[in-house]
């Protein structure tokens, strides 16, 4: 990571602070990390556990000049808080970082015990000792990986993946594991599905801590009596009602980065939702969040269109 | 909380499928609700008694009409129940006569459906807070946008009520496409004689400060204090000198094309469109000057007497405030050539369109009225009148009427019998709309004493054939085919939007429909007002119509702007969007999506930036409030809790 820590030292010598990763001793995976001084870079590393979408912490950072380290995935988040005024693309240096896929820690740790000692080897795991293929731990997100590049950098480190990660889903954005399942339900079926899901829910609010996107925090109708969009009950049926705002709050806005689903601590299929909508928002206004900083957000755009007044009698 | 629930029974109306009385009786079980009745015509003066009455007497604090769409009354009833002694917004409305008695047959379902939306107004009007109207300073100045026939109207109404007008016109002269026509339908009285007269009067009021050869770039603010760019566009001569004397159009050397007599004959590149044009001074046209062409020329300049030529004239922008703008930018002729190549499209040069045959009939247009075919200059004998080229066809996406093709072809046909008394026109129709006051006698006029022949279809091809054009159409009343031979044809093209009409609309916020023409606020009851306050709209720029329609609609804009101006301060709604400061996150996405730009950051002095709503702009859309990510924008008189109430009320 000789390479990844000299291009932090070097970012530094611009900015207050980088954003990147650190090996957690405790486990042996990666955490997050904030680094200020050349020092502290030292520690900097990349690998496939490094799952965190950094991206979350710009807005909380907005008017500071900051570094980030940032996948290809993140990237998406980054430009998408550029367009939506949360981040100056002027205060933000991005180190763009070539990712060959990343792993689903919680699945691994899950199958072999917390803490395992895992050895990733491109393109296979030794996991405690045993040997697996890797693609059955890889994070649900790679999966749908449309381009593990980063679009917006400053700087670039390690090896561009040239395309999806790991090439693994040849381009196309694979659906949900669950979506087949649940497009064979009757509605009542589905709706019954989701109570089940929600009636798990504690309300710790962490798919909306850990979301980019959700950046008004704690200024959050889930939680406000005035307008009292929900209830403070902890049942499926608030919980239900409190992520229908949330998923539509993001219409046109999710990336996809999966950190909702990842941070549901009783694993709510919370991607399942989010991915049904980014596909309706694709079709009805050829719209990707992400992927342009010169594209209009549908949803946050006002044009009359011409048809609509045409009509009146 | 005290709440009065009134049912209307509009007559039978309501009555007829709701039965108000149940109404009412359900209304008393709600809570908070200490009064209700049913009552026959609530917006009557009995009735309006009626509610005060009751109002006073149970002590009620909010009041729920039932009746009719607020569109109606609900100024009637805020005025009602504040005579009472109760803020008139805490006054709710509730339609039961468009959304139910009017829509359903089934009593008892009207019935139940009828208590759900007065227990959802009982909902809403518990969460209701007194609100109260602000008054904003008006500025006195009026801009009107085109100088035509609708602009002169509003600018000579609005002055003499004594508000200083600034009429904008972008072409060198007053008069617009009027100026253009030789007589008008239905009393062919001739088109200067009317207009003129009014033009010099635009030039002589003291209270109208007229700027030709200028266009509106950028408009600010809202209604009562807007702020308006306007570009005066350089034409290299000085309007003060310039007499007006024509020595410099007679020796220009540059011809140019004539786009005021619709293409027949020519024009120089320094010119004055017509001789009675107001203001009367010369304009160069760079894009046709030999100066600018070639780079050595300097004709005008040396010929001139007064002086007046300034090649070195640049753009000159004003910036003045007004309180309320009057869009008068009426129209162009369809473009037909494209759209109808079986009419030749525009291949034979004997085919024209009607607004070159009114110049060729027009005394003082380049043939000094003599009816000439641009082919050979012959007098032409037998003339055929195409209506509907560009109108009234859906296959070429234009579906409309213009409203004066089949008038002003049945005055060209009265006009050419008078100019070639021995000449034959034939009029291809598809049907014959002769709808205002003695239009229908007019058309008459055409056929008895002019002898036009109608034929009623379209015409399906024109070719050429020994120095005639062969007219090939179906008379859909004998259905047989015919072929007419002509020596003239004449177009009676479509009307469409002027130029850069979308654009303009854009600059100043208002709607326009898909054909570019500016939308009113409502077709019937506010027809001259956009949906942008301030702003009125006059003529031909909001859909085709006649000179007379046109003066009328302008002197009502008149009427409207001297209404809003004439006062010192206006009453601004108070159901507006508010913006939570407290809780305001600066995500800046109300900003983007308000279509009014009446949203702006502000610096509060914690150093936090925050949305503020400049109230007297917002209009209370509510795009704002959905925009809002945390919900910290409401719009006043429906905030999120009121609907929310509303939803959970039917629900329950």
């Amino acid at each position: 990571m000789a390479d990844l820590v000299t291009t932090i030292k070097q970012t530094l010598k611009d900015v207050e602070l980088v954003l990147g990763w650190v090996r957690d001793p405790a486990t042996g995976v990666a955490a997050p990390a904030r680094f200020h001084t050349e020092e502290e870079a030292e520690a900097a590393v990349f690998d496939s556990t490094c799952v965190h979408n950094l991206a979350v912490h710009l807005p909380r950072l907005k008017g500071r000049r900051l570094g980030i380290v940032a996948k290809g995935c993140d990237a998406r988040s980054v430009v998408e808080l550029i367009i939506e005024h949360e981040a100056e693309r002027e205060d933000l240096k991005v180190i763009g970082v070539g990712c060959g896929s990343i792993l689903d820690v919680k699945k691994i740790w899950r199958r072999f015990g917390y803490g395992v000692e895992i050895d990733d080897r491109g393109d296979s795991l030794e996991l405690g000792g045993e040997r697996g293929p890797r693609e059955d731990f890889l994070a649900r997100k790679c999966h749908g990986c449309l381009e593990a590049d980063p679009d917006i950098y400053d700087l670039f480190v390690g090896e561009s993946a040239g395309g999806p990660a790991g090439e693994i889903s040849g381009g196309r954005e694979e659906p949900h594991p669950l979506s087949a399942m649940l497009e064979d339900l009757a509605p009542a079926e589905r709706r019954a599905f989701w109570r089940e899901q929600f009636s798990r829910c504690i309300r710790c609010y962490a798919c909306r801590e850990v979301c980019p996107m959700c950046f008004c925090r704690d200024i959050c109708i889930m939680q406000t009596q005035v307008p009292h969009w929900a209830g403070g009950e902890v049942n499926a049926r608030e919980s239900e009602m409190i992520q229908h705002i949330r998923v539509s709050h993001l219409a046109g806005r999710c990336t996809g980065c999966g950190e909702c689903e990842r941070a549901c601590p009783v694993g709510i299929p919370l991607m399942l939702l989010m991915d049904e909508q980014n596909r309706a928002i694709e079709d009805m206004f050829g719209y990707r969040a992400g992927d342009s900083l010169r594209a209009r957000p549908p949803m946050q755009t006002f044009s009359i269109e011409k048809d609509l007044w045409g009509d009146e009698e | 909380m005290r709440i009065g629930v009134f049912i209307c029974e509009c007559g039978t109306n309501i009555a007829a499928t709701v039965m108000t009385q149940k109404v009412a009786d359900a209304a008393l079980a709600l809570r908070d609700v200490y009064h209700s009745e049913s009552i026959q015509y609530t917006c009557s003066d009995p009735g309006q008694r009626t509610v005060m009455a009751a109002v006073q007497k149970h002590n009620l604090d909010r009041v729920v009409i039932a009746a009719c769409s607020p569109r109606m009354h609900e100024t009637t009833f805020r005025r009602t129940v504040a005579k009472a002694g109760v803020n008139p917004f805490m006054m709710e409305m509730v339609n039961i006569r468009e959304h139910c008695s009017w829509i359903h047959d089934d009593t008892d379902e009207a019935t139940e459906k009828a208590i759900d939306l007065m227990a959802m107004g009982v909902a809403k009007v518990r969460e209701e807070v007194p609100l109260f109207t602000s008054k904003v300073p008006v500025t006195s100045e009026v801009l009107v946008i085109g100088g035509g026939v609708a602009g002169i109207q509003a600018a000579l109404d609005i002055a003499d009520a004594g508000i200083p007008v600034t009429l904008v016109e972008r072409e060198p002269t007053l008069g617009g496409n009027m100026a253009r026509l030789d007589k008008t339908f239905p009393t062919l009285d001739c088109s200067s004689c009317i207009l003129t007269p009014r033009m010099v009067e635009v030039k002589h009021n003291q209270d109208i400060r007229l700027i030709v050869n200028a266009e509106v770039e950028a408009v600010r603010g809202y209604i009562g204090n807007f702020e308006a760019d306007i570009r005066k566009k350089a034409t290299c001569v000085d309007e003060e000198k310039c007499t007006g004397c024509y020595i410099c159009v007679e020796k220009c050397p540059s011809k140019a094309p004539d786009e005021f007599n619709a293409g027949v004959g020519e024009s120089k590149a320094i010119s004055i469109p017509l001789p009675q044009a107001v203001p009367l001074v010369a304009s160069l046209r760079k894009e046709h000057c030999r100066r600018y062409i070639k780079g050595k020329c300097g004709v005008c300049e040396k010929v001139c007497p007064a002086d007046a030529i300034d090649y070195e004239q640049e753009d000159r922008i004003f910036t003045d405030k007004f309180g309320a703008i009057v869009v008068a930018t009426g129209y162009e002729l369809f473009d037909w050539k494209t759209a109808y190549p079986n009419l030749g499209g525009g291949h034979y040069p004997d085919v024209i369109t009607a607004m070159q045959y009114e110049r060729m009939l027009s005394a003082s247009g380049p043939t000094e009225g003599h009816i000439r075919r641009p082919s050979d200059g012959a007098e032409p004998r037998n003339i055929v009148f195409i209506s509907c080229v560009g109108s009234r066809d859906e296959s070429i996406g234009r579906p409309f009427c213009c409203n004066v093709g089949c008038m002003y072809l049945a005055k060209q046909a009265i006009l050419t019998k008078e100019h070639i008394p021995d000449s034959q026109s034939y009029i291809f129709y598809m049907d014959m709309r002769a709808v205002g006051k003695d239009y229908e006698q007019f058309y008459r006029r055409a056929q008895r004493d002019a002898g036009a022949i109608y034929l009623r279809g379209r015409v399906g091809k024109i070719y050429p054939l020994d120095g005639k054009l062969m007219v090939m159409g179906a008379d859909t009343l004998s259905g047989q085919q015919l072929e007419v031979a002509a020596d003239l044809v004449v177009l009676a093209t479509g009307f469409t939007a002027s130029d850069g009409a979308a654009e303009l609309a854009q600059r100043l916020n208002i709607p326009y429909d898909q054909f570019d023409f500016l939308s009113e606020s409502h077709p019937k009851l506010r027809p001259v007002e956009t949906t942008t306050g301030g702003i009125f709209l006059a003529g031909t720029c909001q859909g085709p119509k006649d000179i007379p329609d046109t003066v009328a609609q302008a002197s009502a804009a008149a009427a409207k702007v001297i209404g809003l101006v004439s006062r010192d301060e206006m009453e601004t709604s108070p159901m507006v969007a508010e913006v939570n400061h407290m809780r305001c996150i600066g995500c800046w996405k109300c900003i983007e999506v308000c279509p009014y730009k009446a949203i702006e950051k502000q610096k509060l002095r914690d150093g936090r930036q925050v949305a503020i709503i400049i109230e007297s702009l917002c209009q209370g859309c509510g795009i704002c409030n959905v925009a809002c990510p945390p919900s910290v924008v409401s719009l006043r008189g429906y905030t999120d809790n009121q609907l929310i109430s509303e939803v959970v009320e039917v629900l329950r």
